[in-house]
């Protein structure tokens, strides 16, 4: 009991929060316009087993999500990116990441078999890159969100020469 | 163990790339790997196994299309049509399939307008499993499965359905034996010869046994028998859920026919009706006679089926691998090396704890469907399973450490908590009865909670690490230390609050990775700087120093100490 893990040094790219407001700002509004046309088929069919109390209540279900998913929106992204730290040392990959539920990961250079990165088309739009590192288990693969992109692509190059050197997956 | 290092032929130069072409044998420099075999074909027997097999998939359709067109004759003709077919497919294939055990790899042909040609590369092969249904045994046939890893993460296999049963086993010697040359495990003996070459027989020209791993193949090298099932392990089918509901999985079936067949024969709901009504005492007792007997018989149906399923249970050691074989109509054997033996994993429920009673499985790199093929033992006592693992295997010889007494906590919230709360809730919206029964399944989880918490742990005995976690199914797995791929700790809000987390050891082989649960944080954290101090111990501090330090956003530069080792 005499020592703890420490958080990885470095965080990600400042404009992941943007990304992030952006992404979750649209998917909220995608399932609350869903979730409002579902309420408004129930209400305005009015089948006889629905209950009146449930009918009359049934607009709260969308108002509740999208309050959820505005405090959601505003506070999600700031807070992980306070979390989301990661760090690349000549032997491990270590990351934290989550936002209410937290993760920390290390997984050895020496066993990593693919190192790669993507960017999807909100990533692009910012400039930012996910990197994945994986290995023989999927429990031992890494992924690190927000990284700037060019960021993302020297460090994958990075790692792609070390894993050759050092490479053993022990499969 | 290096696995690449070839012994270097005299004239050879470092640079010589570890695989070569396939015809350039002669060339003194790969003497020791017999040249390659002559090229065979499936056995002539398989021409009444592979339409029977085919007819096994389609015997059902083809019976309900004839039931349903009241065998009118278009519908026999088709049927006919389809047996044929079935039949010239066997014959075809028969005479197209060829297959050939190269120097390099073992290659498999078929077709001939579209023609299919696998290669597998010897080196790559991770085991060669042997399994033969009834009908194959009947005719000295077995079915022989290469399964390779093809670079990447994806696995190949090779099956030859049918081979002779000599061949099936000549084929899994010479493979086995001529990839452990290849990978420099063995040395040759001085006659190539020590491996028999014709399909003919398997047991001929006993081969020197010889260097490192084990014996050649031929003389079968020395053979080593850890357990054979004692009869009364037979019994032990009675423990098992899954064989003691097979009556009643059959049941259905056969009610579901029953079903079919009576609205097929035009009897109509009113005679059902009339019976009920006016034979109601005989329905009445017709039910339940077949379910008493049902009840009485579900323990000898279990016993059977796990005996048909497991009889002659056999785990023996051969060329630095394990072997497992099992059954009374399908035999199946399956082959495990030692090298890719990663641990081992002791399952067992409360009703086989009660009996002292647990079932064995290999961790194993590379092996789909673990559940069955990974099997080491059928369901045993546990001291004569310990017994067998102290000689197989390397036991774990450390002491679980339990987790901290807030873990209790949490799992009793997880096994009560819902059914609770839906009690409360059923109760609430006046179910009375139902709450009921959801107030009586949340009080049986306090015991489950509590045998929950009293299962897990974790260990470390210097070169093996256990976990071990779960009530209804409990689960202990044993890997070594430099299995472990991989560490991760997840934490909740809550746990955070207790100072637990979930320790996640990722391993390359069996499921995957192994979880200890509600772990302490920071003595996980030290368990895990105990087993792999290299990977752990830069990123540890002192207990109460800041957490979150200038941790800036990583500038462009190249500086740091990432990529330093490169090159």
């Amino acid at each position: 009991m005499t020592t703890r893990l420490r958080a990885p040094q470095y965080r990600v790219s400042r404009r992941a929060v943007s990304m992030w407001t952006l992404g979750t700002a649209v998917s909220s509004v995608m399932v609350t316009a869903v979730l409002g046309a579902l309420v408004w088929g129930v209400v305005s069919a009015a089948w006889s087993w629905v209950p009146d109390w449930l009918l009359e209540r049934a607009w709260w279900i969308p108002v509740i999500y999208a309050g959820y998913a505005l405090v959601k929106t505003v506070v999600a992204p700031r807070w992980r990116y306070r979390v989301h730290r990661w760090e690349v040392t000549s032997d491990v990959v270590y990351t934290r990441t989550g936002w209410l539920s937290r993760t920390w990961q290390l997984v050895p250079v020496s066993r990593v078999q693919t190192v790669d990165t993507t960017q999807g088309w909100l990533e692009r739009a910012f400039r930012l890159a996910t990197l994945r590192v994986r290995t023989a288990s999927y429990a031992g693969s890494s992924t690190i969100e927000g990284l700037d992109a060019d960021e993302a692509r020297r460090v994958s190059e990075e790692l792609a020469v070390r894993i050759g050197d050092v490479g053993d997956d022990a499969t | 163990m290096s696995d690449r290092e070839e012994p270097e032929p005299a004239s050879g130069t470092a640079e010589d790339p570890p695989y070569r072409c396939e015809p350039d044998v002669g060339s003194g420099a790969r003497e020791q790997v017999p040249a390659p075999e002559s090229v065979n074909r499936l056995s002539p027997r398989s021409m009444v196994t592979a339409p029977v097999k085919t007819l096994k998939g389609f015997i059902v359709p083809i019976g309900v299309a004839l039931v349903l067109g009241n065998f009118n004759p278009w519908v026999l003709g088709g049927a006919a049509a389809a047996l044929i077919g079935m039949i010239a497919t066997g014959l075809f294939t028969y005479l197209t399939f060829r297959y050939q055990v190269g120097t390099q790899h073992l290659e498999i042909r078929q077709g001939l307008i579209s023609r299919s040609r696998r290669t597998i590369p010897l080196e790559r092969v991770r085991g060669v499993d042997i399994t033969s249904t009834l009908l194959h045994r009947l005719l000295g046939l077995a079915v022989v499965k290469v399964e390779a890893a093809a670079g990447g993460d994806r696995d190949e296999e090779g099956t030859l359905d049918a081979v002779t049963a000599t061949e099936a086993e000549r084929l899994r010697r010479a493979l086995l034996y001529r990839r452990a040359l290849l990978r420099g495990e063995v040395t040759a003996p001085e006659r190539p010869e020590g491996e028999p070459r014709h399909a003919t027989e398997g047991e001929s020209a006993p081969a020197p046994a010889s260097a490192v791993t084990g014996g050649a193949p031929g003389s079968g090298g020395p053979e080593t028998v850890y357990f054979v099932m004692p009869p009364s392990w037979y019994l032990y089918a009675l423990l098992s859920i899954a064989y003691l509901v097979t009556p009643f999985a059959a049941l259905a079936a056969v009610m579901g026919l029953v079903g079919q067949v009576v609205s097929e024969a035009g009897v109509t709901e009113e005679a059902l009706e009339w019976l009920v009504v006016h034979e109601t005492s005989l329905v009445l007792w017709g039910s339940v006679a077949i379910l008493a007997t049902l009840l009485l018989l579900m323990p000898v149906f279990a016993v059977v089926s796990y005996g048909v399923a497991h009889w002659g249970f056999t785990l023996w050691r051969r060329d630095g691998s394990l072997v497992a074989e099992r059954g009374l109509f399908t035999r199946r054997s399956v082959t495990l090396e030692y090298r890719r033996i990663r641990g081992y994993e002791l399952l067992d429920s409360p009703l086989e704890r009660m009996r002292g009673a647990v079932r064995l499985r290999a961790v194993v790199t590379g092996l789909g469907d673990t559940a069955t093929r990974a099997m080491l033992l059928p369901i045993g006592a546990r001291d004569r399973v310990a017994r067998v693992i102290e000689r197989a295997l390397e036991p774990f010889r450390g002491r679980l450490v339990p987790h901290p007494r807030a873990a209790l906590g949490r799992r009793l919230i997880r096994a009560v908590g819902p059914f609770a709360a839906l009690a409360v809730l059923g109760w609430a919206s006046g179910f009375p009865v139902v709450a009921g029964v959801l107030a009586f399944l949340a009080l049986l989880g306090v015991p489950l909670g509590v045998d929950r918490y009293r299962s897990l742990g974790h260990g470390f005995d210097g070169r093996r690490v256990s976990v071990r976690s779960g009530s209804l199914r409990r689960e202990q797995a044993v890997v070594g230390s430099d299995a472990i791929i991989g560490w991760a700790w997840s934490q909740s809000p809550f746990q955070r609050r207790s100072g637990l987390a979930n320790l996640e050891l990722a391993v390359g082989a069996g499921g995957g990775s192994y979880t200890a649960i509600d772990a302490g944080f920071q003595e996980s954290v030290d368990f895990a700087g105990t087993i792999t101090p290299e990977m752990v111990r830069p990123f540890l501090v002192a207990p109460h120093t800041p957490d979150d330090e200038p941790a800036p956003d990583r500038s462009r530069s190249t500086e740091g100490e990432n990529g330093r080792g490169s090159r």
